[in-house]
């Protein structure tokens, strides 16, 4: 997330979830990373404890990064995986750099385990744009194994050096195995933070870091473990996780966003003599000790349980015109650091203008998995949670506030499951809280698992948005203005449903007041990269919640950050109205942008781009625009967007039948300059996934809502893309060492296309189609018009 | 009480005849190929093989495997190692040419829907040894009760992965 940086780190608040003082480190405090011997860690200790001792107890003395006698290696993340594999390549291939070890010798990797890894926060900016936490850690251990080494052997430091796992220097050489052996070193590390913040600890400090030009291991395709236990069917999934005595759980969730419970109904015992019912507040929920007992009798229970009726949403129909009436006085305006100059008269005085508003819909994260979790509230006031979370001990700090309970009383283990793109990196996708609530209600563990509709309707979704922009051309043809105001509602609501619905504790809902997580503040999130542009002012607007405040559950429409937040409602508008502007003024899209971008690396992959693609500089549209008809009209269009430390510029090239509207994107070829490519192989993988997905967005996807909530209840009323409907797909990787660093590459993708298919579109038929997505009935009477 | 046939072996399961095969797998026989992904046959999660042809099992019900043959994901080593006449010795370290494939083309990013993805291509080699692309995506999009579904966007991979798996059955899986 782009908003979610250390500057911002310390003004989070935990949740006012109950925190004993071990557990929040304050810039300079300590953190151990210790050489503990197989077997006789204390972690092993910690894992067969009650209550497990938080990772940063002081006299733990193993966090991030073990070295065992038998040269193996295991690090620790409070990150997890979604699907990007970030834990198990480039954390391996990080580490294993700067310890000067092998890429193999890294055998374990335990990740998001809140009582066994040392820092928190969310499944977002993995490579900390080239600093994640794990390589400052392994930096560090670096320097401790030389001082060892230094003792150990009689030779000066300054004479040492290590390769694949051996420190060798003045005619001596004993590997990190050997070293460790029977050694209890400890070394403090400092970090700041929180660490159920959001944002989790940092490590701060510099440790001196291997030189780019040194890297044997960044770089090379390793593989991704856990993709071969998942293929050969031996990953243990949070979906697998079983525990004695548990029961297996459905929801009756309300009747709509706003409804209240009225009566619940009753178990028909004759039917299903092993199911119950747990009411709490408007919590529903029905166990049995089988599955298809607790979903047949929830089933039963939710057709004789009666709510109140609720209409408070404005309907997809009348979206606009409500994003137009909302209240956007009450939330602070943001601005861009790079405005420049007076708008008002540079728009006045330009030779050409372009004004246009850019409508985007709401989106789910449609996880293929509805998310579940397992709760076991034992008897001793400890909580266990086995979910896939992203941010799990954000997660703890939530289910601690819920109850009321210390933070030490809860525990997050994180398993493999399906990815949800954002849904949970302030610590919550849903289900958690429930399960939580109803094995408290029954005592014993409680597996709740959402259907596919409820997580259509529960979860939280990637909210509307829409852009006013202006553009001012001279007579030339270069932009001299540009200004745009974005409106979007707060887009990071953290509160447990569950939670909401029992009417407990939770954080608060985004309010104006928040802070950076919690408000409805609406930031700017796409880096302006034309800065030929003389005259600059970009402008964002927040406000409450669709039917949040209108809803007697507090629940309306929650938003959530997904994969490329705000920036792809921000990207989106951008890039297809400089195509527009780059038409106005008579110009190639691609040579356009180039012409107003200053930075090397910009222009750089729009010429990667342009070249992959075998890219023809003309204006657009093409020389004979067609819309009528059922031959399918090609077009091609582009986009440009800079993320977390990468450069990235895609072309789309579709075929359109105007007759009937639809879309096929044919060929799609995007750049990619991370700076460093730490892996090749997954980062290929990662951006035609993003590039996939980000087609699905264009094309298909629109949460459609009516006064009540969610219409979408499936696969056929929320359809994704298929695998018919890819294009051929061209990755080109830039790979920039001498950038020095590497930036992400699990986001971004997702969001460029649905500009440059909108641009492409434009191109094709001449006619420009300023809202998402591009269906066909919507391309159809727009292209009739 | 139902007996079935699962990877080869005749197990007995005490689930009520109506209860989606899904659930049986997953938890009186505690397999973790399969997965819940909409228990409405949308997207394959679930599939498993029923006498070599894909269904889903999360609206398949129990009575309704009979005496017919259940592949899950965790069968497919065997039922290589079956096709190939391999000894047990060897089938235990084998992996079904899909599996390689899928793990050599680095194919699952979350991975969650990758069982229904190589069970789908393993019926669809079993009778196409060297599909068209176009035949792939026939397979993964129109041939069942519902296209195969991605959400993380691998279907690109899913086409390198299926057309190397091809290759490495033709080779006898080598």
């Amino acid at each position: 997330m782009a908003e979610l940086n250390e500057k911002n780190a310390k003004s989070v608040q935990v949740f006012g979830a109950t925190l004993t003082r071990r557990q929040v480190v304050q810039s300079g405090g300590a953190l151990l990373v210790g050489f503990g011997m197989a077997g006789s860690g204390v972690w092993s200790k910690a894992a067969r404890a009650a209550v497990p001792e938080n990772t940063l107890d002081p006299s733990l003395p193993g966090s991030w990064i073990e070295i065992h006698p038998d040269n193996t290696i295991l690090i620790r993340t409070g990150k997890s995986d979604f699907g990007q594999g970030t834990t198990y390549t480039a954390y391996r291939q990080i580490v294993a750099e700067e310890l000067n070890a092998r890429f193999e010798a890294i055998t374990t990797v335990v990740m998001g385990d809140t009582d066994r890894t040392p820092d928190g926060s969310g499944a977002f900016d993995f490579l900390g744009r080239g600093t994640p936490n794990i390589r400052k850690a392994a930096a560090y251990t670096y320097q401790a194994l030389l001082d060892l080494a230094s003792k150990r052997l009689g030779v000066p430091k300054d004479r040492l050096a290590a390769k694949d796992g051996v420190v060798s220097g003045g005619g001596k050489r004993m590997s990190y195995g050997e070293l460790v052996k029977g050694q209890q070193l400890q070394l403090t590390i400092p970090v700041s933070g929180d660490l159920t913040s959001p944002m989790g600890l940092t490590v701060t400090g510099n440790p001196p870091m291997k030189g780019v030009s040194d890297y044997t291991i960044i770089g090379k395709s390793h593989r991704n473990s856990v993709i071969a236990s998942k293929v050969a069917a031996r990953e243990q999934w949070a979906t697998d996780v079983r525990l004695p005595g548990m029961l297996h759980a459905r929801m009756v969730h309300p009747k709509t966003l706003g409804s209240t419970l009225v009566s619940a109904g009753a178990v028909d015992k004759k039917r299903f003599p092993n199911a119950q019912v747990v009411v709490k507040g408007n919590l529903v929920g029905v166990v049995a000790p089988t599955e298809w007992e607790a979903i047949r009798a929830a089933e039963q229970v939710a057709g004789a349980t009666k709510w109140s009726d609720w209409k408070g949403l404005p309907g997809d129909g009348n979206l606009l015109d409500h994003l137009r009436k909302a209240d956007w006085t009450t939330t602070a305006v943001t601005k861009s650091d790079k405005a420049r100059g007076d708008v008002a008269p540079a728009l006045a005085g330009a030779a050409k203008k372009l004004s246009a508003t850019y409508e985007f819909p709401f989106l789910k994260h449609a996880p293929i998995g509805p998310t579940m979790a397992l709760a076991d509230a034992r008897p001793d006031g400890t909580v266990h949670i086995y979910t896939h979370n992203q941010n799990p001990q954000a997660l703890r700090g939530e289910i601690a506030k819920m109850l009321g309970a210390p933070i030490d009383q809860i525990v997050v283990r994180t398993f493999s499951g399906a990815g949800h793109y954002g849904r949970s990196n302030g610590g919550n996708a849903g289900a958690e809280d429930e399960a939580v609530l109803l094995s408290k209600a029954v005592g014993r563990p409680v597996r709740v698992q959402w259907m596919r509709p409820e997580d259509f309707q529960w979860s939280t979704q990637s909210p509307a948005a829409i852009a006013d922009i202006e553009i001012g051309l001279d007579a030339k043809g270069k932009m001299v203005a540009y200004q745009v105001d974005h409106y979007m509602p707060a887009m990071q609501d953290d509160r447990p449903v569950g939670a909401i619905l029992a009417g407990l504790p939770t954080m608060a809902a985004p309010n104006e007041k928040g802070d950076f997580i919690g408000s409805t503040v609406n930031g700017l999130s796409d880096p302006w990269i034309y800065d030929g542009v003389a005259v600059l002012a970009e402008r964002g607007h927040g406000t409450f919640q669709i039917g949040q405040k209108e809803s007697p559950l507090a629940i309306g429409l929650r938003d959530h950050s997904m994969r490329t937040p705000g920036q792809f409602q921000q990207n989106y508008p951008r890039e297809l109205a400089v195509s527009e502007a780059a038409a106005l003024a008579g110009a190639d899209a691609i040579q356009f942008r180039i012409d107003h971008a200053t930075e090397d690396r910009a222009i750089g992959v729009l010429k990667a781009v342009r070249d992959a693609s075998k890219w023809q500089t003309r204006s657009s549209p093409i020389a004979s625009p067609v819309s009528t008809g059922d031959k399918p009209a090609r077009g091609r269009g582009v986009s440009v967007m800079f993320r977390s430390g990468t450069y990235w510029a895609c072309v789309c090239e579709i075929a359109v039948t105007p007759a009937t509207g639809v879309i096929q994107v044919e060929r799609y070829t995007i750049a990619v300059d991370p700076g460093i490519v730490v892996n090749p192989m997954q980062l290929r993988r990662q951006v035609q996934g993003g590039a996939v997905m980000g087609i699905s967005h264009a094309l298909l996807e629109e949460a459609k809502f009516d006064e009540s909530g969610i219409t979408a209840r499936d696969w056929r009323t929320y359809p994704i893309l298929t695998m018919a409907d890819i294009p051929e797909i061209q990755v080109v990787l830039l790979h920039k060492p001498e950038v020095g660093s590497y930036g992400g590459g699990s986001e971004a993708a997702n969001a460029l296309a649905a500009p440059a298919i909108a641009a492409a579109l434009f191109d094709a038929t001449g006619k420009v189609a300023r809202r998402l997505p591009l269906k066909p009935a919507y391309v159809q009477a727009l292209l009739k018009a | 009480m139902a007996t079935i046939l699962v990877n080869g072996v005749r197990r007995e399961v005490q689930a009520p005849a109506d209860t989606p095969l899904l659930y049986v797998l997953r938890n009186d026989l505690e397999l973790s190929g399969p997965q819940f992904g909409c228990g409405l046959a949308q997207c394959g999660a679930c599939s498993v093989l029923l006498d070599g042809k894909e269904i889903r099992s999360c609206i398949t019900p129990l009575s309704a495997a009979g005496n017919k043959e259940i592949t899950t994901l965790e069968g497919l080593p065997a039922r290589w190692a079956q096709q190939k006449g391999l000894s047990a010795a060897n089938a235990a370290k084998t992996l079904h040419p899909v599996q390689q494939a899928w793990i050599e083309e680095q194919t699952p990013l979350c991975g969650f829907c990758q069982n229904g993805m190589m069970i789908k291509a393993t019926e669809l080699l079993e009778r196409t040894a060297t599909p068209t692309v176009a035949e792939i995506k026939e397979a993964f999009t129109t041939s069942g009760p519902s296209p195969h579904l991605c959400r993380c966007g691998s279907y690109a991979a899913i086409l390198d992965a299926v057309q190397r798996a091809g290759a490495l059955m033709a080779k006898g899986g080598k």
